[in-house]
């Protein structure tokens, strides 16, 4: 519980236990704040993993129907018009664009997809037969990246938070059992020690020093202190 | 008459395909084809039709190798019969290849205006529309090049001639060409089987008019349906209509001038088949569901484009029933490309699980 190790390298002195006081009162405050910090983390985190769960289910069906409109496709047009879909797309109709989003000072960022108005590079694929199925494939894959992009922000998000949370955690638990209790320990052995000197000036001034003096450095007398 | 002296040079061939003909997927081998589990399953199936050409692929092979591997069949039959045959329909047979041509012409333009290794563009060529020429299309290495001493070469040079100059190449989207190069084509063909002496006035030219101006109809109004929404004005859409066919000219004017689906509808009004598929597909009425088998939207019953290829195979079909005719070389091409696509339909829909929409595939035998 308390010991040489478990005390912070100062002297029993009044000032130093008013410093230690508003150290351990600073130290409470910023443990309360980190915890509650946490908390909001996690409880976000939560919802982020729920929401991929989601997301890759619904993953999974739109990628079926948007591999099966590409079957169609092919079985319209009658061949393969891949090379004819590449070569004739020159720019990026579908684009993403990425904002942040601050949870308890933690900046996640979010890809939000948007497609750019009348580009229609490959409008003409399969003018002379299956020209409809070409843009309904089209318009499902433009579902299924956007399921797709979605899920990437999420698990962007999900990896970030992670990290924060673990960090976060390591700074409450730190606080709560390591920094806290040398504080509190010092504190303590502090008061006992303002106790005792006040007896000790009580039975008489010559001995006090020593006292005191053996008390600093002695162990087995702080070792009944608990809070 | 016509019928006299027409074994003297093509009666083996008509007795080949004849019995390519027998050799086409019947509706018990398609029920038995949906029946299937796995890829696996499905290639045994197939054993008897495809047992030689599918016998090299590796366990549950992928779609696309199964297709190109029953196209491999379609190719070395198509090679066997082109070898055998002589005069005119030596000819005929050329004029065949020459759609997949435009379409192996158009990959190649794509690819010089991109300025990707043309090499590996030859790859990606319809082995039918494969020319001698075709390899030298690589060495051009910008469009005019390309237009001025390689395009002039190839078969299909009479096609660029007069419609297309190489600023065209240039700056109109690909997608135009292909189809300025097809209505030529097909013009140049319907030509030539009403003309040829060999041709006209027999059988062939009888069945391929019908499958010619079916053909037109049939772009014809897939191109205007297409064009809706996109860049394509309504003058150079009218240039893509072939100038022949059961609406033209008064149903081609009208699609020319036609803004939506219900103008179509309109357009195609003086041919009661046409109009039947329209009524039956459901077009006209709302503008939705335009086109066969929409995705996921459960769009009941077959599509316009689901139609004309059912109407084509009946076509293609009934061409077996005269007999001297070089019809049923095409006819039979047309049947065996359709094959294909079925496999390669029932093949996805087991690959993918999506055994519900399995039965689309067009049988007519």
């Amino acid at each position: 519980m308390s010991g040489a190790g478990n005390r912070e390298a100062v002297f029993p002195t009044r000032q130093s236990l008013g410093l230690m006081k508003a150290k351990l009162k600073g130290a409470q405050t910023g443990h309360d704040l980190l915890k509650r910090k946490s908390e909001a983390l996690t409880k976000r985190f939560r919802e982020i993993t729920r929401r991929i769960d989601e997301a890759k289910r619904k993953m999974g069906r739109v990628m079926q129907i948007a591999a099966f409109s590409l079957a169609e496709v092919t079985y319209a047009v009658g061949g393969n018009i891949g090379y004819q879909v590449q070569e004739s797309a020159k720019s990026a109709r579908f684009r993403i664009r990425t904002k942040q989003e601050n949870v308890s000072g933690v900046f996640l960022p979010a890809f939000e997809s948007y497609t750019t108005e009348g580009n229609s590079d490959f409008g003409l694929t399969g003018l002379g037969k299956g020209g409809q199925q070409v843009q309904r494939c089209r318009e499902t894959y433009a579902r299924a990246v956007e399921t797709l992009v979605e899920l990437a922000s999420l698990q962007t998000a999900f990896v970030i938070l992670d990290e924060v949370i673990k960090v976060v955690n390591r700074r409450v638990n730190a606080i709560e059992h390591v920094q806290n209790k040398k504080q509190r320990d010092t504190a303590a052995q502090d008061v006992e020690m303002k106790l005792r000197r006040e007896a000790a000036e009580k039975a008489g001034d010559d001995k006090e020093n020593e006292t005191s003096g053996g008390d600093l450095l002695g162990d087995e007398e702080d070792a009944d202190v608990i809070f | 008459m016509e019928g006299l002296f027409f074994n003297v040079n093509n009666g083996y061939i008509e007795g080949i395909v004849r019995g390519y003909r027998n050799g086409l997927l019947t509706g018990q081998n398609y029920s038995n084809l949906t029946q299937c589990e796995t890829i696996d399953d499905l290639k045994l199936q197939l054993g008897p039709a495809y047992g030689d050409f599918l016998a090299s692929l590796p366990p549950n092979p992928s779609t696309s190798t199964l297709a190109a591997k029953a196209t491999d069949k379609l190719i070395s039959e198509f090679r066997y019969i082109q070898a055998n045959a002589v005069g005119s329909l030596a000819k005929f047979m050329e004029y065949l290849t020459y759609g997949y041509m435009i379409d192996n012409v158009a990959l190649l333009i794509t690819g010089t205006l991109h300025e990707r290794d043309t090499r590996e563009l030859l790859e990606r060529c319809h082995p039918l529309g494969w020319f001698e020429t075709m390899p030298v299309l690589c060495v051009a290495t910008n469009i005019e090049e390309l237009y001025n001493s390689v395009l002039i070469e190839t078969p299909l040079a009479a096609y660029f001639k007069g419609s297309l100059s190489h600023q065209d190449l240039d700056e109109l989207n690909i997608e135009i060409i292909r189809n300025t190069l097809y209505k030529n084509y097909l013009e140049d063909f319907y030509q030539f089987v009403n003309s040829d002496p060999d041709m006209a006035g027999t059988p062939t030219a009888e069945v391929m008019t019908e499958i010619l101006e079916f053909e037109a109809d049939r772009r014809a109004i897939n191109i205007t349906l297409n064009s809706f929404g996109t860049e394509l004005s309504k003058g150079s859409r009218k240039k893509l209509y072939p100038s022949f066919g059961r609406l033209y000219p008064e149903g081609s004017l009208m699609l020319s001038r036609a803004d939506d689906i219900e103008g179509v509808r309109l357009a195609v009004e003086g041919v009661s088949d046409y109009k039947t598929y329209f009524d039956a597909a459901g077009m006209g009425q709302s503008s939705t569901g335009a086109g066969n088998m929409s995705g996921g939207a459960g769009n009941e019953g077959k599509g316009l484009e689901d139609m004309f290829y059912q109407k084509e195979m009946e076509i293609s079909k009934s061409a077996f029933t005269q007999q001297f005719t070089y019809a049923i070389v095409y006819a039979w091409v047309k049947l065996r490309e359709q094959e294909i696509r079925n496999i390669t339909w029932i093949a996805e829909c087991i690959a993918q699980n999506q055994k519900d929409r399995i039965g689309n595939y067009i049988s007519v035998f």
